[in-house]
Order: structure tokens, then C-alpha cells, then sequence
């Protein structure tokens, strides 16, 4: 996870998208590892966000569900959310958290 | 890193319609076959039969899998659906279609509903392929995949013309041969070169997907298409031309096929994260294990076996039940819950997520009645089976309850979820964020 901002701004928004979900999977996108940038210039909170496969019909909730919490939780920032598939998504990207959570533990 | 694009789901008004009329069909279906038990102690080409299996096929799977596939086309081939309207209208087309001639042929009525219900069937296999046809053509690139999906929607019309050209000969009498001769190529047909290829075009996308698995090679699946489209087209050629004894040769090309998706998606789920198979995709696959029995049969029907004729009868219903309602229905039982809970979720939820906490698709349907489905099912399929080679009515009625018992539990479940209203939902509250 790459963080272009201060350590603790960078916490506080993987820790708000740690609200979404990933409905098939039940996961959140920060631990399934579907987040790859956040970055802020001036007001513009930018967030990097990839899906686990190109074709997701979810696509364009979760890109929405992002773009809400982050508004909710930043109101003075404006907020963009890019889809991006470069580097394609795989299972290594998934965090400890993640893993435990798939293994049911 | 290049930006992508968004979600490419079509209208819920396309797509949950099939599901309404796919579970009410599986439900005329089990009903049907609770009054039909005196049917399978004779020839398959009896009316009840027919008029079951075209239920089965048209009313229940393909109904389902123009629905679902509408929803999948685009998470295969990532891009939109080419015509909401021509799939609303195919719709139309294959409804009254399937409504009559399961009508036609209950009564054994062979005039002109039967001609109209078999053009109505054809208009809308039609619609489906330009609709498949063109979506594949907007895709970003060509996959394996949309060569099974493609392939298996023109085997579909190729299946229909066959229909037509049959029901046609019922009253014009212009084809050389027997009937039953070409319900064996239109029954091979749809089996083989529609479901077949279409199950596997998409099962090898939404295995992986839902097993969080990556696959790492091709070449199987391509082998796969390779061997089945070989095999059914050297069926065709020979069945109609040459009549050789080589049936067994192209059934193996086909079981080939087979064989070698069945690799794949061993050899993918090996790569898989995910461990907590949920209840639909241990009926995938239960139907993937059910594939067995028609894999076995196959050799049986296409060789000239030397059994008692009344055993060879039995032998053919089962082999084309072990289709029907084994491998295609368990899949169906299986994927309806992998996809509809997410379309419903999606058009309930998708104007609340990150604002308020919402329910998982997962939570919109009931679990225990999903567990029965899938017990009553497995029953009613063993029992069914049992009783029709033991041509014994008491254990054909026992499975035809059993799948009684599974259509009522789907629908009421697949119900559940289409009259789902969105709950009274809280915002979130930040600083305990946990799954």
C-alpha cells in the first residue's frame, strides 16, 4: 500500500474504508488488498482502488461506496477515486488480516 | 495506471424476470412429474416425457441462463450488455414459446400452436445470438471464454431449427428418416453444444472468481472447446450421413472435453484463498461430481450394448435425466444463489453504501431453507433415478416429491429475495471498523 501523505491522515482513511466491504467476498477492500494509493494535493484526497477481477458488476458501487464514506469522513476534502487494473489484482495482495479472516479464524 | 471504467450491469427489469418465470417453471416442472410416474416405464418419446424435458430445458435452464447470462455477460467479457430491449424481448419470445409447446405436447396437439410455439422459440434464439454476438464484438478483448459462450448460443439456434424442422415434420412428413432419429441430434445438440459449452464458458470465470483463485494456464480450457465442438460436429456429420459405429469415438471427444475443464478448475482451486465454501458453491459442486453419471451413460447410448430392451430404456431416460435434472439443475440450484442475491443487493444498496451500513447480499436469503433445498434435492434426484431403473413407480413418485419439496423451498427463497425491501439502516459511526 502505497501512502503519499502523513502517516496518520493515511491511517485514518484506510481505517474508514475499512467500512466497505467486499459483498461477494465479505471482506473489507483495504484488508482484500483493493486499495493501492492515497494521496492528498492541497484539498484533492486521491485514492487508487483496483476490484479482484476486471468484469465485477460491483465495480461501480464500490468506486461509489469509496467516493461517500471518504466525503462523509473528510467533508472538507474534495474526494476521486480511480479505478485502475495496472498492476492486476492478485491473491498476494491480500493482508494477514485478510488471510486470517478467508481461513475463518 | 490506466482508469477504468464502471459497472456494466444492465437493468434489474431485464434480467430478474427470468428468475420469476425459471422458479415458477421448476415448479410446473416437479408438479408435472409428480402426475408422470406411469410415463417412464415406456419409450422416451412419450408425451409426458417430452413435455418435461422441455420444460426442464427451455422453462427452467435456459430461462435461468438467459437471465444470468445477461448479468455475466458482461463480468465475462468486460463491457455492457449490447440490447437491454432485445433481451426483453427474447424474453417474451421464449416464455410464450416454451408455455405452448409444453401445452402442444402434454396434449400431443402436432398442428399449428406447436408451429407457432416452435417459431416463437427460434425468433427468440435468434435475438439471444445477436444479442451474445454483439456484446462479444464490444469486448475489450477475446477470451476462451466468450469462444464457449458464442459458440453455445449458436449451437442453441442450431438446436431450435432442428425443433422447428421436427415439429414442422409432424404434420408435412418430408424428413427420410424416423423421428426419434432426429431427437437424438436436436437432443445432443442442445445438450452438449448449448448447455455444455455454456456452463463451462462461464463456470471457468466464476469458479476462480468466487474461490478467489487465479488460474494459471489456458490451455486445458482451450482443448476443452477444441474436443467438444469436434466431437458434437462429427456427431452431426455422421449420425445424418455415414452412420458408422464410431459414436463411441465422438461421445469420447466430448467426455475428453469434459475431462479436461474438470482439470482446469481442480488444478485453479488449488490456488484459491478462500476456504469457506458457502452452501451454493458446494451444490456447484455436487453438479460437477453429478457430471459422472452422463459421462458413463454417453458410452452406453451411443454403443450397441447388448441389454435386455426394457433396460436400455430406462438406461436412456436416465442418462437424459442425469442432464437435465442433475447436472443442469444442481448447477442452477447452486449459481442462483451466487448471482441473485447480488443483483438484488445491488439495485436495493447501491444508493446507501458508504453512507449507512448495509446488509450482504449473502444475509437476503434464508440459509436453512437453501440447506433443505440442497438435501431434498440430492434425494429426489438418487430416488428418481433408483425407481426408473428399478422401473419401480413408488420410488419415481418419492423423487418426483423430493423435487417437489426443492422446487417449493428455491422459490420460496428466490421469492424471499426478489420482494427484499431495504431495511431502516444506520449510518456509520466511525472508530470501530471491523467486518
Amino acid at each position: 500500500m502505497e501512502t503519499q501523505v502523513s502517516e496518520d491522515f493515511g491511517n485514518e482513511v484506510y481505517e474508514t474504508l475499512k467500512y466497505i466491504i467486499d459483498p461477494e467476498v465479505g471482506i473489507n477492500i483495504v484488508d482484500l488488498g483493493l486499495i493501492y494509493s492515497v494521496s492528498l494535493d492541497g484539498e484533492l484526497l486521491e485514492i487508487e482502488l483496483t476490484l479482484t477481477t476486471p468484469g465485477c458488476p460491483m465495480s461501480g458501487t464500490i468506486v461509489n461506496a469509496t467516493e461517500q464514506i471518504l466525503l462523509k469522513r473528510f467533508p472538507n476534502l474534495d474526494v476521486k477515486v480511480n479505478l485502475v487494473w495496472s498492476p492486476p489484482w492478485s491473491t498476494e495482495m491480500i493482508t494477514e488480516e485478510g488471510m486470517r479472516q478467508l481461513e475463518g479464524k | 495506471m490506466s482508469t477504468a471504467t464502471t459497472s456494466n450491469s444492465p437493468g434489474k427489469w431485464v434480467v430478474l424476470p427470468h428468475y420469476v418465470f425459471a422458479a415458477l417453471a421448476f415448479v410446473a416442472l416437479s408438479i408435472l412429474l409428480l402426475f408422470s410416474t406411469d410415463a417412464f416405464s415406456g419409450h422416451y418419446f412419450h408425451p409426458k416425457l417430452l413435455t418435461l424435458t422441455h420444460v426442464a430445458a427451455l422453462g427452467w435452464a435456459t430461462m435461468l441462463i438467459f437471465g444470468a447470462l445477461y448479468q455475466l455477460l458482461p463480468v465475462v467479457l468486460e463491457c455492457k450488455l449490447y440490447s437491454e430491449k432485445l433481451a426483453t424481448i427474447a424474453f417474451g419470445f421464449l416464455g410464450a414459446g416454451t408455455i405452448l409447446l409444453a401445452w402442444c405436447f402434454w396434449n400431443f396437439e402436432l398442428g399449428h400452436v406447436m408451429h407457432v410455439a416452435a417459431c416463437s422459440l427460434v425468433i427468440s434464439f435468434i435475438l439471444f445470438n445477436i444479442n451474445v454476438i454483439q456484446t462479444a464484438r464490444l469486448a475489450p478483448k477475446w477470451t476462451i471464454e466468450s469462444d464457449f459462450i458464442v459458440t453455445s448460443a449458436i449451437w442453441l439456434l442450431v438446436t431450435g431449427i432442428v425443433g422447428l424442422v421436427m415439429v414442422l415434420n409432424f404434420t408435412m412428413a418430408f424428413l427420410p428418416v424416423e423421428h426419434t432419429h432426429y431427437l437424438k441430434l436436436h437432443a445432443h445438440i442442445g445438450m452438449a453444444g448449448w448447455f455444455l459449452l455454456l456452463i463451462i464458458g462461464v463456470g471457468a470465470k466464476l469458479i476462480p472468481m468466487f474461490l478467489l483463485a487465479h488460474a494459471e494456464s489456458f490451455k486445458k480450457l482451450n482443448w476443452s472447446y477444441n474436443l467438444i465442438n469436434a466431437g458434437l460436429v462429427f456427431f452431426i456429420f455422421d449420425h445424418l450421413f455415414f452412420h458408422t459405429a464410431l459414436l463411441p469415438v465422438y461421445a469420447g471427444l466430448v467426455v475428453g472435453g469434459v475431462l479436461l475443464f474438470m482439470l482446469f478448475i481442480y488444478e485453479t482451486s488449488k490456488t484459491r484463498q478462500r476456504h469457506d465454501v458457502d452452501l451454493g458453491m458446494k451444490q456447484t459442486f455436487v453438479a460437477l461430481g453429478l457430471l459422472v453419471l452422463p459421462i458413463v451413460l454417453v458410452f452406453i447410448v451411443s454403443s450397441k450394448v447388448a441389454l435386455p430392451q426394457q433396460l436400455l430404456s430406462s438406461v436412456y431416460l436416465v442418462y437424459g435425466i442425469s442432464v437435465f435434472l442433475g447436472f443442469i439443475s444442481a448447477i442452477i440450484l447452486g449459481q442462483t444463489f451466487k448471482t441473485l442475491p447480488f443483483i438484488v443487493w445491488m439495485h436495493a444498496y447501491e444508493a446507501y453504501v458508504g453512507r449507512f451500513k448495509t446488509p450482504l447480499p449473502k444475509d437476503l436469503y434464508n440459509h436453512t431453507i437453501q440447506r433443505w433445498q440442497n438435501i431434498s434435492y440430492l434425494l429426489g434426484f438418487i430416488l428418481l433415478i433408483t425407481g426408473i431403473l428399478l422401473r419401480n413407480q413408488q420410488l419415481i413418485l418419492a423423487g418426483a416429491i423430493g423435487f417437489t419439496i426443492t422446487s417449493l423451498l428455491y422459490t420460496a427463497n428466490v421469492f424471499q429475495l426478489l420482494m427484499h425491501k431495504v431495511q431502516e439502516l444506520k449510518p456509520f459511526s466511525y472508530g470501530n471498523a471491523s467486518v
